[in-house]
């Protein structure tokens, strides 16, 4: 306790504390996944856990300025592979803040039916969030619901060709200078030879292709396998 | 020339992203008719606006809103009452989604079998303590050969003497207390009844694995048939794994260990429980295996393509071929 225990906000809704991460809890009293609740000048706040959210990792292990791997509260962002939506959570907590104060829209998409459901219920008291059950890759599905281009997007689908989905998704729907975030997970590319850091290093190379690669955050420790990438759309 | 649409607006553009005619929808929608056109989309059908473009345009090329060939321009922008009534929209289609997912045979096929592995393994568990339990009172009693009626008949009869009159052989010499006793019996209570859920849950798999897997369960039975489809994950999966896969379903274990350090690979999975193979002699095993897992891999294609439903005749043939393998190899190899 004490020194190291520097407060620094992030956003308006997102604190970091040394090396914990808190959001202002949109939906008070309330603690998505078991997660710890705490008082900051009494605003309950929400533990965001680096263990359990690859966004939340990023944010500690960045070497840039962490704020800039947010969207900025009130915009539209996507979000694919929404998963339990543990991530989600607190990326509704900074975007949209209680009853959707901030008016920001959460585009989740998940393929399997069981994350949905925590899903929409997590929907149901955060109003902002937009559960979509459908294959990240058939954007013709879900796509009328960005109808003009998001700002910040990100992915982290655990199937062949992250890459390729990444990049059709930021040619679609990221506006010019929009920041999109991808977290690859090596063990999905097993038709890929080589070892994971080929595989980060091929991606690497794809990505640099198409966008400006700002960083490349290896997510060991938190979750091994992983690097996130962020990218910004040139 | 394109036919750009999205859930209430559609536009002709051309080549150079130039608006050429525009049906935009700015009209008040309520969640269930937002609803309705995004099912549309989300199905591949033409909104309304857009098959009005389409007829005035019918060489314009209909493309979803977001696709990549589409070139640059200026989208028209739903307003914000619509896009609200499309977010609530979404979600209830997420919703509905998520309830239809129990239509999936496959998945109600793994928590029937799921279930009803957790239980068999509970209901051993718990049997074996009765047996120690009543032992623990009357050593003379034997329950060797028959340890499954044990727990009904105690659950019938009021006091552990009763049940040793029953039995014939010393009543207990130390007897258990009132409390211990009724213990003792509703535990008895409790496996006995393990024992119809059991049935039940069996008598579930195999309906559920004849209407979803009708060849796979003609051929191997229901049971192995479930057992099958749910460690490939699906019927669907299970039809497109190749059939070394289904030989050694269920043999993970020495599967990997066999990649990772050359040990000898497993030669039969879950297939093993099939009379075909765990009665055949030891040097036999691994041939029936591996084209009664052919054969496996035939039929789960049948029942995920609807394919004609296999007969008790292909079920014959298929016999008739373990017979020859047995006959042929009816001597153990000399080593």
């Amino acid at each position: 306790m004490g020194k190291n225990r520097r407060i620094r906000p992030l956003s308006d809704s997102v604190l970091m504390e040394g090396r914990n991460l808190w959001t202002i809890n949109a939906n008070p009293g309330v603690a998505v996944r078991g997660e710890s609740l705490r008082k900051f000048r009494g605003v309950e706040h929400r533990r965001w856990d680096p263990n359990r959210s690859k966004l939340g990792a990023g944010l500690l292990r960045t070497r840039n300025d962490p704020s800039m791997l947010l969207p900025s509260p009130g915009s539209t962002v996507l979000y694919l592979g929404a998963g339990h939506g543990t991530t989600i959570s607190h990326l509704h907590d900074h975007l949209c803040g209680a009853s959707n104060q901030h008016r920001g829209r959460l585009v989740a998409v998940d393929l399997a039916p069981r994350c949905l459901r925590d899903l929409t219920h997590l929907a149901e008291n955060r109003p902002g969030l937009v559960p979509v059950l459908g294959d990240a890759r058939k954007f013709d599905a879900w796509g009328v619901l960005l109808p003009s281009r998001v700002d910040w997007l990100f992915q982290d689908v655990a199937q062949a060709g992250q890459v390729d989905i990444f990049l059709s998704a930021v040619r679609r729907f990221l506006s010019k200078d929009g920041i999109g975030l991808l977290s690859l997970k090596a063990a999905s590319e097993r038709h890929q030879e080589g070892t994971d850091h080929d595989i980060f290093a091929s991606a690497i190379a794809q990505l640099s292709n198409e966008v400006e690669l700002i960083e490349h955050i290896n997510l060991t420790g938190f979750e091994d396998q992983h690097a996130l990438f962020v990218v910004r759309r040139r | 020339m394109w036919l750009w649409y999205s859930w209430q607006s559609a536009a002709v553009i051309n080549t150079d992203g130039d608006v050429i005619d525009m049906e935009i929808n700015d009209a008040r929608f309520s969640v269930h008719a937002a609803k309705e056109r995004l099912q549309m989309i989300a199905r591949g059908r033409l909104p309304p606006e857009a098959q009005i473009l389409a007829e005035r345009f019918p060489e314009a090329k209909p493309t979803a809103h977001g696709s990549e060939a589409l070139p640059e321009f200026e989208i028209p922008q739903p307003t914000p009452n619509q896009i609200e009534a499309a977010d609530e929209a979404a979600l209830l289609l997420a919703k509905e989604g998520v309830a239809i997912s129990a239509a999936d045979p496959d998945r109600r096929m793994e928590h029937l079998l799921r279930a009803s592995d957790e239980l068999r393994t509970l209901h051993l568990t718990m049997e074996a303590r009765l047996i120690e339990w009543i032992g623990l009172f009357l050593p003379s009693a034997r329950f060797d050969g028959d340890r499954t009626q044990v727990a009904g008949r105690l659950s019938n009869v009021a006091s552990l003497s009763e049940f040793a009159a029953q039995l014939e052989v010393d009543d207990a010499y130390e007897q258990p207390s009132e409390s211990e006793w009724k213990a003792l019996h509703d535990w008895a209570t409790m496996v006995a009844n393990q024992r119809r859920q059991l049935d039940r849950l069996e008598h579930a798999i195999r309906l559920s694995a004849q209407a979803h897997l009708p060849s796979v369960s003609t051929l191997v039975g229901p049971l192995l048939a479930a057992r099958l489809c749910v460690e490939a994950h699906g019927r669907s999966r299970l039809a497109r794994l190749p059939s070394g896969t289904v030989q050694v379903l269920g043999a993970e274990k020495a599967f990997f260990s066999h990649l990772r350090s050359g040990t000898a690979p497993p030669k039969h999975g879950h297939i093993f429980m099939h009379p075909w193979i765990s009665r055949s002699p030891r040097w036999v095993r691994g041939k029936i295996a591996r084209m009664l897992a052919s054969k496996i891999s035939i039929a789960a294609r049948i029942d995920a393509f609807d394919g004609t439903p296999m007969t008790q005749e292909d079920v014959d043939q298929v016999e008739t071929k373990v017979e020859a393998i047995r006959k042929e190899f009816s001597k153990p190899p000399r080593r």
